[in-house]
């Protein structure tokens, strides 16, 4: 299953600069695996314990994955994955 | 003791400031009167262009302290409450969640402008006693506005590529705060999404579009807009406040009723905190043997540490102005940095809201729950002059690291907490459940109800302007303790918080019901509203019947302002030309009147704005003050 990732501006020093990166895999936890794979030191940034950081915002086609399965959320091919770090304010 | 400065004096004309300062002359009156200044009121007539007071200790020579309009080398030009608002695009971004661009209904940068005044002065007078020859300082009220709107402007003009939050529908009428089925106005806040879900998923919403909602609460702080689905909406309508108030209970969802102002204004304890001003100062022992740190450069606040520990907005503004002013601000970020520093829009590796308040400051990165890195921070403090946090309320002492913790290391610290809700220790914090956030304290203190009832719409405004100014509060309360520690030789704690930053605002309104103060509430515009025309919008501030008169004779109006269909005629004719040509037409005819800015990118157009914004990768709003 291919997957479109788009990686904030923050992260793309850990991808080669890169915006957008095709991935495999059938859940967001999948696909976060491969990418460190590819691309160490990635996963730290996105994942802490079992759950998306509190600071990063993982949408699924729009919707955050808080309010699906979280990183057990399942994938479609062409599925789109935006990762965005949170807006805070207070 | 609540008085810092009660052996220094302030001079000005404050019962004859011309109308355009009137309502920044009443509430520096309020802050000066609260920090136990002697006041001396002369008689003389103000100039209409600008107001002018001295600030003088008994041990320096009288700072002459200058208030503009417009910032700028001539500073010159009329200039009011909601001509600057429009200009400075502070309209706009209130605008942004009601769909409808118009003024705050508050006096809102006159008391930004007034708290960056008397700071100045202040900030003078300590430059003298550190040697410096610092006799005059200048704030306009353009560059307190642009201050205000700084991380909006970040946003605005970052040249990268935006990255923005899934798009939400854009439906106006959906934005917080929310209706009961009793009819009940409130605000929900939470920092978590899993209290969020809880709340919908008990009202029989799916987890879709809980998340659709989350997606568009998150963008209240960064946007200023929160597109709630509608489903969300008509879900809450069903069921009275009471009820909802209980499911908020049952999932940790916070929950605040918007107040009136009148509840506030007629409860003792508010009126007491009104009278004792934003800030709770309580001054440690003097010791004559304290060092005195001279300045290291021309700035104020120059050669002296401040060490901070805040996140979101408040309290990094308060010691981003204190690094204005100066000071070098010793940032305390945890391991790995502050998450924010990823929030979107991002340049040159950190995000510009985020570089907007923090560009000049000087990082540590330190794990403060443990006792290692709480050692690191007490070392910190035994060396600096001031220790400034915005923990949630309790986490001081839980990290060893309160006042008795840190003033026991070095006595002449002056230990500022940027809080919430309290401002005297622990004794009147509201409920520890309920963040201290800018939205739920404009909803408790009655500072939404006034937006409402001036604009039209449900509740407060979406523009963090009680984060703004409880951030100049703070750093105006840190400045106020510096100067007190030169001259009486004690360190101190100061406490302020949103909530004081909202009393301030609406110190009017306690006034008007108390009449403690010797000056007059200024009185309201007779005729402050926006205009389409050919060509963009334009603000008309009529401040008093002259200049209606003004307008009316400008327009050939031939009307009387209360006659049925004036408001109508005047909206037709202003359809004729366009908003520049207007402008140009009222202002020669000595009418307040201003192109509304709609998108914040076009700021640096305004040559009257110039003098405060430094274009670059994002356009950054400069220091308010000059010296000299």
């Amino acid at each position: 299953m291919s997957i479109t990732v788009i990686i904030p501006t923050i992260l793309r020093p850990l991808t080669n600069e890169q915006k957008r990166i095709d991935m495999e895999g059938a859940k967001v936890s999948e696909i976060i695996d491969h990418m460190e794979q590819q691309y160490p030191g990635i996963k730290e940034k996105l994942v802490a314990g079992e759950s998306a950081h509190r600071f990063i915002n993982i949408y699924v086609n729009d919707n955050d994955i808080r309010f699906q399965d979280g990183l057990a959320t399942n994938l479609r091919d062409g599925d789109i994955v935006t990762i965005l770090p949170a807006v805070a304010g207070g | 003791m609540n008085k810092s400065l009660n052996d220094c004096t302030i001079a000005g004309p404050f019962q004859h400031a011309a109308a355009p300062f009137a309502a920044t002359v009443f509430s520096l009156f309020y802050q000066f009167s609260t920090l136990g200044l002697k006041i001396a009121s002369s008689g003389d007539q103000a100039a209409d262009e600008m107001f002018s007071f001295a600030f003088k200790t008994p041990h320096t020579a009288p700072v002459n302290c200058v208030v503009t309009g417009w910032g700028g080398c001539n500073h010159a030009g009329m200039a009011t409450e909601n001509m600057i608002q429009a200009a400075c695009g502070l309209m706009s971004v209130h605008g942004r969640s009601s769909g409808k661009i118009q003024s705050l209904g508050l006096p809102y940068v006159s008391t930004v402008t007034a708290a960056l005044a008397l700071q100045g002065g202040i900030a003078a007078a300590l430059g003298q006693l550190r040697g410096l020859a610092l006799s005059h300082s200048h704030v306009s009220m353009s560059a307190a506005a642009l201050l205000s709107a700084a991380q909006y402007i970040a946003d605005a003009t970052v040249v990268t590529p935006a990255e923005n939050l899934p798009p939400a529908e854009a439906r106006h009428s959906t934005a917080p705060p929310f209706v009961s089925a009793d009819g009940v106005i409130f605000e929900f806040e939470t920092l978590h999404a899993d209290p969020w879900l809880r709340f919908w998923m008990q009202l029989g919403i799916s987890a879709a579009l809980a998340g659709k909602g989350w997606t568009a609460f998150l963008l209240r702080y960064a946007k200023a807009v929160a597109p709630i689905p509608g489903e969300l909406i008509s879900a809450l309508a069903k069921l009275t406040y009471l009820q909802i108030s209980e499911l908020c209970a049952d999932s940790g969802l916070s929950i605040c009723r918007v107040r009136t102002i009148a509840e506030r204004v007629d409860n003792e304890q508010f009126k007491s905190e009104w009278l004792k001003g934003p800030w709770t100062f309580d001054f440690a022992a003097s010791c004559q043997d304290m060092p005195l740190k001279p300045a290291s450069d021309s700035l104020p606040l120059s050669g002296l540490t401040v060490i901070e520990s805040c996140r979101r907005i408040q309290g990094p503004l308060a010691g981003h102005l204190l690094a204005l002013l100066g000071a070098d601000v010793i940032r305390i970020e945890p391991p790995g940095g502050d998450p924010l520093r990823g929030m979107p829009p991002v340049s040159q590796g950190c995000s510009v809201r985020f570089d907007a308040l923090n560009r000049f400051k000087a990082i540590r990165e330190i794990d403060i729950k443990s006792s290692v890195g709480q050692e690191e921070i007490t070392e910190l403090a035994r060396h600096a002059d001031v220790f400034l946090h915005n923990w949630a309320p309790g986490k001081a002492a839980q990290l060893n690291l309160d006042y008795s913790d840190l003033i026991r290391v070095n006595p002449a610290l002056v230990y500022a907490y940027a809080a919430g809700w309290a401002t005297d220790g622990d004794a009147h914090v509201r409920s520890p459940a309920m963040p201290g956030t800018d939205f739920m304290v404009q909803a408790y203190s009655g500072v939404a109800q006034k937006i409402s009832q001036a604009c039209g719409t449900q509740g407060g405004t979406l523009f963090t302007i009680l984060d703004v100014l409880g951030g100049v509060i703070a750093a105006q309360g840190i400045t106020a303790a510096l100067l007190n520690r030169q001259l009486s030789r004690a360190g101190a704690r100061v406490t302020s918080s949103l909530l004081s930053a909202a009393t301030v605002l609406c110190s009017g309104d306690f006034q008007n019901r108390h009449r403690f103060f010797d000056i007059a509430v200024p009185a309201k515009s007779l005729l402050n509203q926006v205009f389409g025309t050919k060509q963009g919008k334009i603000a008309i501030d009529c401040y008093d019947s002259d200049a209606v008169q003004r307008l009316i004779d400008a327009l050939s109006l031939a009307m009387h302002p209360k006659q049925e269909n004036f408001q109508q005629r005047l909206s037709e004719i202003l359809q004729s030309k366009t908003a520049v040509e207007w402008v140009g037409i009222l202002l020669q005819a000595d009418v307040p009147a201003a192109i509304v800015v709609e998108n914040l990118s076009n700021l640096h157009s305004d040559s009257r704005l110039q003098s405060n914004l430094e274009l670059g990768s994002y356009t950054k709003v400069t220091s308010p003050w000059s010296f000299q």
